[in-house]
């Protein structure tokens, strides 16, 4: 098959797809608590028509809560639960414009993207954050959402860890993680891989991959994610 | 899952690509403690800070994940292996 991870941890567009198919699948069939919306597969349009090969992954509409410092989410284990608050439970809490606006100030939601890097041959992240007026936000405000060692990590690499650049398919600037050693360590997570059929450590590649990379950005994973289904 | 007795995990960490080995690559930790503790243990003993830790089945625990679930799902044979590195993930 041709979508094989090369075993050097790059992957094929083919092998994107068909990792990125495992991931919404397995996500759905995991997420228990309902804490983060579903991914979704959105396909590429060109001239209007939506590509059969070309796409990326979407998680959009995490919420998060910027009332709490990062330590006080840090002691809470269940913390996903408590600052990722669905939209209809959010509106439904809020239903005056009053109060909308006195939330707004405390609530920024957050889109995720996965998009394959055709120069690096491996998945890439984008995202941004927004308020609820839809105000975008700044490296600085994304900063309280990130967790301390990304912090540090920042402060150390300016250019080659979260960036702006022009998201590929929207032509719009979002932030994106640097993949330069992507591949690297994709190779590490599955040269250890115990699964021997190429097919199953394929469908694979996207949960290891998150792993990493929702460490970076403050997404907590689910750990069913990576079991045995 | 229920609040257990306090089990004690055995973890075996063992060294890839050019990571020094440890001189004790098996030790026991308590099952409520983070596997942010194994991180740091390891950063103590290789005098790294940055490492990329995983497990043996193909992705890297959040710091925040509890020894004993990680056990429960991922041990194999009695204990934990968790495999370093020393490459830093990014930056």
């Amino acid at each position: 098959m041709g979508g094989s991870p090369a075993g050097d941890g790059t992957l094929s567009l083919d092998g994107f797809n068909a990792s990125a198919a495992a991931l919404v699948k397995r996500w759905k069939e995991i997420e228990v608590d309902d804490s983060l919306p579903d991914w979704t597969w959105k396909p590429c349009s060109k001239m209007g028509v939506p590509s059969e090969v070309e796409g990326y992954l979407a998680l959009e509409g995490v919420y998060r809560d910027c009332g709490g410092s990062q330590e006080q989410i840090d002691e809470n284990d269940n913390s996903d639960g408590a600052d990722v608050v669905a939209c209809d439970t959010w509106h439904s809490l809020c239903p005056f414009p009053l109060q909308v606006q006195s939330c707004s100030d405390n609530v920024h939601v957050y889109d995720f993207h996965v998009v394959y890097s055709y120069s690096y041959k491996v998945p890439v992240l984008y995202f941004q954050g927004h308020r609820s007026d839809g105000q975008l936000l700044t490296l600085d405000e994304i900063k309280q959402h990130l967790p301390s060692n990304s912090l540090k990590v920042l402060g150390e690499s300016k250019w080659t860890f979260i960036t702006r650049e022009e998201h590929p398919h929207l032509s719009r600037p979002w932030f994106t993680l640097h993949p330069c050693a992507t591949s690297d360590w994709m190779k590490l997570l599955l040269e250890q891989s115990k699964v021997a059929i190429e097919e199953q450590s394929l469908l694979r590649y996207l949960s290891a991959w998150l792993s990493v990379v929702g460490q970076a950005v403050g997404l907590k994973i689910a750990l069913e994610l990576h079991c045995n289904s | 899952m229920a609040a257990e007795v306090d089990q004690k995990v055995v973890v075996h960490v063992r060294s890839t690509g050019d990571a020094p080995i440890l001189k004790q690559s098996k030790f026991k930790i308590s099952g409520r403690d983070k596997f942010l503790k194994v991180i740091e243990f390891l950063r103590r003993q290789l005098h790294q800070d940055t490492l990329f830790v995983y497990i043996n089945s193909a992705f890297s625990p959040n710091p925040d994940e509890l020894v004993i679930d990680l056990y429960n799902n991922f041990g194999i044979d009695g204990k934990l292996v968790v495999n370093y590195a020393l490459s830093a993930a990014w930056g």
